[in-house]
């Protein structure tokens, strides 16, 4: 069973269609870990990055996932910025060993939660600090300090490490995903 | 006017970095082959500690090698193409020699070649070190054979001699222990040039700049010297070099020297030219890859911008002394900015002449360079004063538009200076220009063939064309004939006006005649032959003639839709000829296309009796 499939299970059996952005900077572990989630089927043995702005995506039990980078010159932003109305939930990846990068990735998780269809909407953000297993990797909260997270607070958001290679820290990080999506979106029964 | 900042600051490590280097020490280089781009310097060393090669991830840093020596210069490159690449290798430049590192380890020595002084000016050497010869009068005598060897082959030494009083010779003499017999090669610069392929992972030349004014092209792969070259006639110490181009194809090295001047020496060349010289000493140089357009910063507080053949295009002066200078190419907006950073601790960069941003530092610049780090395309690389390293991360969202930035540019520095957005040189490219080079003979000669073979088809056709008397202009003494058609009208009755003309101006002609050749189920010509009257030189004569296109009984109902197909097919085609009496053969001969007949003038009745056409219905024709 695919951790997706428990995803769904937790959402109450794929009623609701839930869209899932999953965002972050080329290079740090989007494909790999979309590839991590999809149930064993449809896992591809090699994963390769996503090329510049070319999305990967797949849908399971009621939830769809799509993946972008979030980087390249200002016209190509529209590429994935039309899609933030339309999500429910936002997983940011960061390669938590790309020290150098992590101003990069600050910078552009700011102006996702800055955007006009962004902001102010209560879609929760989940950030993998991806890459855990590598060397010099930052712990979670040394990522989320660096990446401004503690001044979030029109949304609930939530860090954990992550090894999309081996899949560790993934079902910490959907489980949450999943609880929060539930208690927004599934009515309660009874 | 306060402006975002452009640039993210990168945390550096609380941790002392004290570097201390020179701006030529500095490399950014994939050196774990692994597309995270380190940085490398050649640390120069501080107090007790020797001299450094150290690597960075980012700001970190993750190894450091003692080296032998200060060193004056790093470069990186790769020896060879191969597939899967190979590492790259660093060359760093100490007094006489090139160090090639290969994965951090001394991979091959370099020496440069130690020049002999000639046997002549030896002997006088020898001379001179006689203590019998040090005398006013034989000082004045061996001067005179030194001066007989020409200039280029003369030694430092020899040349510092001459430009001595015979007093300060004899003094210099006395204190000089040993006569010179080699004189000791020096390195000022060096730098990388292309070999075949601009691509980022291509093998490059090392290209080194000797204290002697020599510039010297070592081969990629078995690093032996491709080429020589003084810098120029007169004695020029180079000073900072830039290479652009291709070894194998075009190149220039750019030099600046320390005589304030900028040099230039391109492929095969075996001398360089002095460029320009500049009015003070020169800080910087460097050059825009797009246009070969040539920067220098100078001790007088100014940046000039020269064009490649060393006109001098426009001059700045800036507010503070200018430290260091670098190139900031923004591949996605299709600009290449000038960084300079100023004794005041700022950086400006610019446009063109206009100043497009200015950053801040808060410490005084010692070392700048532009480029890939890590896996981010625009890092701006700084090392201050006090050893710090400063990382400045160029924002994606970042345009250098004179508009946001608040600076006025001036129309024509906004289109002079956007360079074009040039392709790179593809491997599918270099692979067909090597298979052009290879095959060149074989190529001319089809090219050749198929050039020959095309002639002849003309030349047939046009045969042909006169057999058959297709032809519209008359030749030999028919030539000056002219006849042209013009069709009028709606249809199905058509006014041809044919117009004959004689362009000659002293000879008539007699006896010529019309004949319209159509088919008689198509059209009908209401004069199919026409006599022509004697045509007086220079004459011309019209001749309208009615022509009714026939239908049949039973109309397709596709002729409604001529007008629009634009099809009149082979059955529209009105042949004309111009006869001659005697002449077994047309004159001339003029294809009228007609055109269709206007669906409006269609002959109505014909239509109706169309019976397989729509039959019950009013087939309204002129209701619309
Ligand atoms: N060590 C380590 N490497 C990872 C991890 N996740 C991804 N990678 C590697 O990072 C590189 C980029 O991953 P990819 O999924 O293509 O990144 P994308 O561009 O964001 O889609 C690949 O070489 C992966 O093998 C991880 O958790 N640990």
């Amino acid at each position: 069973m695919g951790l997706l499939d428990k995803l769904s299970a937790w959402l109450g059996g794929g009623r609701a269609e839930l869209t899932v952005l999953v965002l972050g900077l080329d290079n740090s572990g989007k494909s790999t870990m979309l590839n991590a989630l999809r149930p064993p089927e449809l896992r591809a043995q090699h994963v390769m990055p996503t090329v510049s702005h070319q999305q990967d995506r797949f849908q399971s039990g009621g939830v769809s996932f799509s993946a972008w980078d979030v980087s390249g010159a200002p016209r190509h932003r529209a590429l994935w910025e039309r899609h933030y109305r339309a999500a429910h939930a936002v997983i940011f990846v960061v390669d938590a060993a790309d020290h150098l990068r992590l101003v990069v990735a600050r910078e552009e998780l700011e102006l996702m939660l800055a955007h006009p269809d962004m902001f102010g909407r209560r879609a929760p953000l989940l950030v993998f600090a991806n890459k855990s297993d590598a060397p010099h990797a930052l712990a979670p909260m040394l990522v989320a300090a660096a990446l401004g997270l503690e001044k979030i607070s029109d949304r609930p958001w939530h860090v954990c490490a992550s090894s999309a290679l081996s899949g560790a820290g993934l079902a910490d990080g959907v489980a949450w995903l999943a609880a929060q999506l539930r208690d927004a979106h599934v009515p309660k029964r009874n | 006017m306060v402006t975002i900042t452009r640039w993210l600051d990168v945390e550096v490590g609380t941790g002392d970095v004290g570097l201390n280097t020179l701006p030529a020490n500095l490399a950014l280089l994939d050196l774990q082959n692994d597309n995270e781009f380190k940085l490398v310097v050649g640390d120069l060393g501080r107090g007790d500690e020797g001299p450094k090669l150290k690597v960075f991830k980012g700001a970190m840093q993750t190894a450091d090698m003692l080296l032998p020596d200060l060193p004056l210069a790093i470069a990186g490159f790769y020896a060879n193409e191969v597939v899967p690449r190979s590492t790259p290798l660093i060359a760093v430049a100490f007094s006489s020699c090139v160090y090639i590192y290969r994965n951090m380890k001394p991979f091959f020595k370099y020496y440069l070649p130690s020049i002999e002084l000639s046997t002549l000016e030896m002997d006088v050497w020898n001379q001179l070190a006689d203590p019998n010869n040090h005398s006013t009068e034989a000082l004045t005598i061996i001067s005179e054979t030194l001066k007989t060897i020409p200039d280029k082959i003369l030694s430092m030494q020899s040349r510092n001699f001459l430009s001595l009083t015979p007093d300060e010779q004899l003094e210099y003499l006395e204190q000089k222990s040993e006569t010179p017999t080699w004189k000791p090669p020096e390195i000022v610069c060096l730098t990388t040039l292309k070999l075949s392929s601009v691509e980022r992972y291509s093998a490059s030349c090392l290209v080194v700049g000797t204290e002697d004014g020599d510039v010297i092209v070592l081969d990629p792969q078995t690093l032996t010297q491709l080429s020589q070259a003084k810098l120029s006639s007169v004695k020029k110490t180079p000073y900072q070099m830039v290479a652009t181009g291709l070894y194998n194809v075009d190149y220039r090295i750019t030099v600046a020297t320390r005589e304030k001047s900028v040099c230039i020496l391109k492929r095969d060349w075996t001398e360089g030219r002095l460029l320009f010289s500049t009015q003070d000493h020169i800080i910087a140089i460097e050059v825009v890859t797009s246009d070969n357009s040539i920067m220098v910063i100078c001790t007088d507080n100014t940046m000039s911008c020269y064009t490649r053949k060393g006109k001098k295009m426009w001059c700045v002066t800036l507010e503070h002394r200018p430290v260091a200078m670098t190139t900031v190419p923004v591949m996605h907006l299709g600009v290449t900015l000038i960084g300079v950073a100023l004794a005041s601790g700022h950086v400006h960069l610019y446009e063109g002449k206009a100043r497009v941003d200015t950053i801040f530092v808060r410490d005084v610049v010692s070392v700048m360079k532009f480029g890939r780090l890590g896996q981010e395309e625009h890092v701006l690389i700084i090392v201050s004063g006090s050893g710090n390293l400063m990382l400045k991360i160029l924002k994606r969202t970042a345009d250098f538009n004179s508009h946001s930035a608040g600076v006025e540019m001036s129309p024509s520095v906004a289109a002079g200076q956007k360079p074009w957005l040039i392709p790179k040189k593809s491997k599918l490219f270099l692979e067909q220009s090597m298979r052009e080079r290879e095959n060149a003979l074989s190529m001319h000669e089809t090219f050749q063939f198929e050039l020959n073979k095309l002639r002849l088809l003309t030349a047939k056709t046009l045969l042909d064309a006169h057999a058959k008397s297709e032809n519209s202009v008359g030749a030999g003494a028919m030539e000056l004939l002219r006849l042209t058609a013009e069709v009028e009208g709606l249809g199905p009755v058509f006014r041809i006006t044919l117009m004959v003309e004689n362009t000659s101006s002293d000879k008539a002609v007699i006896g010529l005649a019309i004949l319209f050749h159509v088919h008689t189920a198509n059209y009908k010509v209401t004069k199919p032959y026409i006599k022509i009257p004697l045509l007086s030189p220079g004459g011309k004569l019209k001749f309208p003639t009615k022509i009714e296109e026939v239908f049949e009984d039973n109309i397709n109902p596709d002729v409604f839709f001529r007008p629009v197909t634009g099809e009149g097919g082979e059955r529209s085609l009105v042949k004309i000829l111009l006869l001659k009496e005697e002449r077994r053969t047309p004159v001339l001969a003029a294809i009228v296309q007609m055109p269709p007949t206007d669906p409006l003038m269609l002959p109505f009745d014909k239509l109706q009796a169309a019976g397989g056409f729509q039959e019950g219905t009013e087939w309204d024709v002129g209701g619309k």
